[in-house]
């Protein structure tokens, strides 16, 4: 099979987001070809160079999204009517006031709803009503007005940019900027897209053409993204862009995964703008991810917090599959196995230190847990991230100092502290399994957390957890360690008294981590989640292309008509004609006993 | 939701709407947010679940954002954030719009006194030497500054050829059309005004010069047009506040270049030649200030055309004496003895009054003006490993 793996400033470059993932998954299944479409997001990115591929990777096609060259053409008084047109239209989709079918028509829609052909031949009298009026089948769902009038004005623009070239520059035109306006002074636009300014107006403008980039691409033909038999985009937004397009000239199936969800990280990462502005690429992103999920075969979130979102924005439950990121479980085989070295009295923190983490709280817990057990340390292992993180760090260091005064063995002992602050790389610490195979309980206190890798890591090493409920922690957990409320040091210590004191369920809870682990995030597991996925879109929904004869030219009724009915067409089921014929000639079971 | 138990009386304060407290608290956020959805991504980014959305008697943070997002008040116009005002200049932005501006006209002043004070074999060498350091500087001036492109891409310098021809034709053309005319020239220029193929070099010390007031005015017209850009409500406002200030902006580089052209034509001894320096001086102003906005292609079809008619001009004089083609230099006779610099004057004259229409139309556009793009902040993504 031949993958198209679309990517955003990540795979095939070194150091990307998600490469590591990717490289994995590449490298995993190596019985299927991938073609990789890469956004390089800047030119330190390009210029740091690509990892070594391997040879399954068949070709690599890259484009920059942080810059764009213009092709230099310019409309003609036609094709400028045509973008006005479409950009028009999907400036006054943003502007409009939210319909709310998006969010909430996914889930309302009934889940039996598709006919299901084995148990048709049981009721055949009642199983020719069901087409005609059940018309909703897995991925058919119904597209709101405005969803529709954007998906339009989307697909019209990348026609107008296959068909004359020239969109970029169209893009940044007065033209466009003056279609945003018409459509943000509308009747029945928000209120905040009506107080936009010039300048707002501006910034939406250069924001849209700089997500539109992919529409100008050349990977839109029968040698490029023609030519692949499913698309998987590794993020949504701008990197499932070209697999929108694939989907709507080829019928190539898109599978989307998504860590991350964007529209989130849109949210997150503007907060400072103006309203209108917000509001309106809010809008956009919103209206792509709708898109995005309504045409992709199968979405494949991380997580449960990211399936939230993703069918908030309207994707169908049907079509979501959490696939839980895999991780490298070999470096951490040997503290699994064996609780050795697992000193007793000892708390572990492994992580990137930052306010995030909320370590002050930690070192309060483990002042209460000294009160009961005054044997026990804590060693924090981790360094700094950013300059936030240093300054946290210098503090958190000041405040151990204060609460816990060095102590020795005994009168003639150089003394030291409780709590100790360290780095993986340092000597007795080569890596992060070294850590947590050196405590007892390892120790979660963020108040913030996406997927807690740090935790995932300590089941692995089958080591007893402590952790505060954020995040994706629950569902990575499961029943397999302790979860206490974030901000609440008295319940922290409580839980991990309680471990310390008791062996016996420490050994039990880290081996069940340590299953439950080996089963839901290993990087076998990810990758033949994948390949079931792969396997199961093709076949579900293939692409079709027309069979060519010797001389090029499409060979007629090389498919039979019933090859595009989803379904099994050979059942009686669907093979049924109009309501009177079905009547006569059908034996009913009873008749025939 | 009727729950009309007595409140107990050991709870906190608040605890009968928990969510008040809430809002309370997440209150900067619930009002600057445009929907539901930006309240629940920054819930969530402050350690709300689902399960300490429960709390708050709901179902998942969605449903509590949507509380908060109709229960914040939100009057009619929303807060704008105050307009970013550009970082004080640094000291080499600093430079680069004060002091580098200056330096082809001090260039070029040195390069004419040199004239003036070598003879044969030396003042080539000056010339030449002048020449070098000047279109050095005009790069210089050109590639930083407020006449420099605005982004970091490069602008596209195709109109090289024809902005040296038309300076060219500045410093040797109109004496060369003289002379052609009463059937000379019998050697090549000498680099004095008064010699067989006279050399003007007022004009192109005054355009040297003017680079400064050409930096400043654009400088001007910029800020202005990017101040406007915070404060226009629509496009039409915009183009009608941005209109004058192109004007002006142009008035005052003329009016300083008129005091520029008298004031070195009184120092140098040359006849005064205000019509076509003027004219060259808003041709190439206005060329720059296009392809500043982004306008390439105007300027180049102007610039070549206006080149090629100066050009023709000479070719036809040249050409006259041919036999039988005594007619063709008629024209530009007739020009020249109407008024000596009528042919630069109206070429150029004709070329910027045509930018000078364009521009109206053109550098009025909001998108004329779009900030160059601000470095692309890379996603954070949440990716595993």
């Amino acid at each position: 099979m031949r993958i198209g793996l679309l990517t955003e400033s990540g795979y095939p470059y070194v150091g990307g987001e998600g490469g590591l993932w990717c490289d994995r998954l590449v490298r995993g299944l190596d019985r299927h070809e991938f073609d990789v479409y890469a956004f390089s997001s800047s030119e330190a990115q390009e210029a740091a160079g690509r990892v070594p591929l391997p040879p399954q990777v068949g070709r690599v096609r890259t484009a920059p999204l942080w810059t764009a060259e213009d092709d230099g053409v310019v409309y003609g008084r036609r094709a400028r009517r045509r973008f006005a047109e479409h950009y028009g239209e999907l400036a006054a989709v943003l502007c409009a006031a939210n319909d709310p079918v998006t969010p909430g028509e996914a889930p309302a829609r009934p889940a039996e709803a598709p006919a299901r052909p084995a148990e048709a031949p049981a009721r055949p009298a009642e199983a020719p009503a069901t087409p005609g009026e059940a018309p909703a089948r897995p991925g058919e769902n119904r597209m709101s007005p405005q969803a529709d009038r954007f998906a339009s004005a989307l697909y019209g623009l990348a026609e107008l940019a296959r068909d004359e070239g020239g969109l970029l520059g169209a893009l940044r035109s007065e033209t466009a900027v003056r279609a945003l306006e018409r459509a943000c002074r509308a009747p029945g636009a928000q209120s905040t897209a009506r107080a936009a300014r010039v300048a707002d107006l501006l910034t939406v403008a250069a924001h849209l053409e700089r997500t539109l980039r992919p529409l100008t691409l050349d990977w839109y033909d029968e040698e490029g993204l023609g030519a692949v038999d499913l698309c998987h985009a590794t993020a949504g937004g701008v990197a499932a862009l070209p697999g929108l397009l694939a989907h709507r000239r080829f019928g190539i199936p898109l599978l989307v995964t998504e860590y991350g969800v964007r529209l989130r990280t849109h949210y997150l990462t503007r907060p400072d703008s103006p309203p209108a502005v917000r509001s309106l690429l809010a809008a956009f992103h919103g209206r792509l991810a709708a898109e995005i999920y309504h045409r992709a075969a199968f979405i494949t979130p991380g997580n449960t917090h990211a399936r939230r979102w993703q069918e908030r924005c309207g994707a169908d439950r049907a079509k979501l599959r959490t696939v839980h990121p895999g991780m490298d479980a070999a470096p951490f085989a040997a503290a699994g196995e064996s609780q050795a070295s697992a000193d007793p009295h000892t708390l572990v923190w492994v992580g990137r230190v930052e306010p995030a983490k909320d370590l002050v709280s930690l070192l309060h817990a483990f002042a209460e847990i000294r009160k009961e057990e005054p044997k026990t340390r804590l060693r924090i292992v981790g360094g700094p991230s950013g300059p936030d993180g240093a300054v946290y760090l210098g503090h958190c260091k000041a405040l151990a100092a204060q609460l816990f005064p060095d102590e020795a063995a005994g009168p003639h002992c150089v003394g030291d502290n409780p709590v100790s602050f360290e780095e993986i790389g340092a000597p007795g610490l080569p890596t992060p399994a070294d850590a947590y195979a050196s405590g007892a309980v390892t120790v979660l206190s963020s108040v913030v957390e996406g997927f807690p890798v740090g935790l995932v890591e300590a089941m692995f090493c089958g080591r007893a957890t402590v952790s505060t409920d954020v995040g994706a922690v629950v569902e990575a957990i499961g029943g397999t360690g302790l979860v206490v409320p974030p901000r609440n040091p008295r319940a922290l210590a409580d839980a991990c008294v309680a471990l310390l004191r008791d062996p016996e369920r420490r050994a039990r809870l880290g081996a069940a981590a340590r299953a439950r682990a080996l089963e839901l995030f290993t990087v076998e597991q990810n990758v033949s989640a994948f390949h079931t996925l792969y396997l199961e879109t093709v076949a579900r929904t293939p692409a079709h292309r027309p069979l060519l004869d010797d001389t090029g030219d499409p060979l007629p009724f090389a498919h039979p008509a019933e090859a595009h009915l989803p379904g099994h067409w050979t059942d009686a089921a669907f093979r049924a004609g109009p309501r009177w014929a079905a009547d006569t000639p059908v034996p009913a079971p009873e008749a025939a006993r | 939701m009727t729950d009309l138990r007595v409140p107990n009386p050991s709870s906190p304060p608040g605890a009968a709407d928990p969510v008040k407290a809430l809002l309370h608290h997440h209150r900067d956020l619930c009002r600057r947010a445009v929907d539901p959805l930006e309240i629940a991504a920054g819930l969530e980014a402050h350690g709300i679940t689902d399960r300490s959305a429960a709390r708050f008697r709901h179902r998942d943070v969605f449903s509590l954002a949507e509380e908060l997002y109709a229960r914040v008040p939100r009057d009619g116009e929303p807060q704008r954030p105050l307009p970013t005002t550009p970082p004080p200049g640094r000291g080499a932005d600093r430079t680069a719009l004060v002091l580098l501006p200056l330096l082809p006209g001090v260039l070029c002043a040195a390069t004419v006194l040199a004239l003036k004070h070598t003879h044969g074999q030396d003042r080539l060498h000056a010339a030449a030497a002048g020449v070098l350091a000047l279109a050095l500087a005009v790069r210089a001036v050109l590639h930083r500054g407020p006449l420099g492109p605005r982004d970091r891409l490069p602008a596209r310098s195709a109109k090289r050829s024809q902005t040296c021809w038309l300076i060219g034709y500045a410093l040797l053309g109109g004496g060369l059309l003289g002379t052609a005319l009463t059937g000379g020239p019998d050697g090549l220029p000498d680099g004095t005004a008064q010699g067989d193929w006279p050399l003007s070099t007022a004009p192109v010390l005054a355009l040297a010069l003017s680079c400064a007031p050409a930096a400043w005015t654009t400088h001007l017209f910029t800020t202005h047009a990017r101040r406007r850009l915070d404060a226009s409500r629509d496009l039409e406002d915009f183009a009608a506040s941005v209109r004058p200030a192109l004007f002006g902006t142009f008035a005052l580089y003329l009016a300083a270049l008129a005091a520029l052209v008298t004031a070195s034509s009184a120092l140098l001894d040359e006849p005064l030649a205000l019509a076509e320096t003027l004219t060259l001086g808003a041709l190439l102003l206005l060329s720059r200030l296009l392809t500043l906005h982004g306008f390439t292609h105007a300027p180049k079809v102007i610039l070549t055309l206006t080149a090629a008619a100066q050009a023709a001009a000479l070719a036809t004089v040249f050409a006259a004496r041919l036999p039988g083609c005594g007619a063709l230099a008629t024209p530009v006779e007739t020009l020249t003895a109407w008024n000596a610099a009528a042919v630069p004057a109206l070429t150029c004259g004709a070329a910027a009054l045509i930018l000078l229409v364009h521009a109206t139309r053109t550098l009025t556009r909001a998108s004329a003006h779009t900030p160059a793009a601000a470095p692309t902040v890379p996603h954070r993504k949440e990716t595993p490993a």
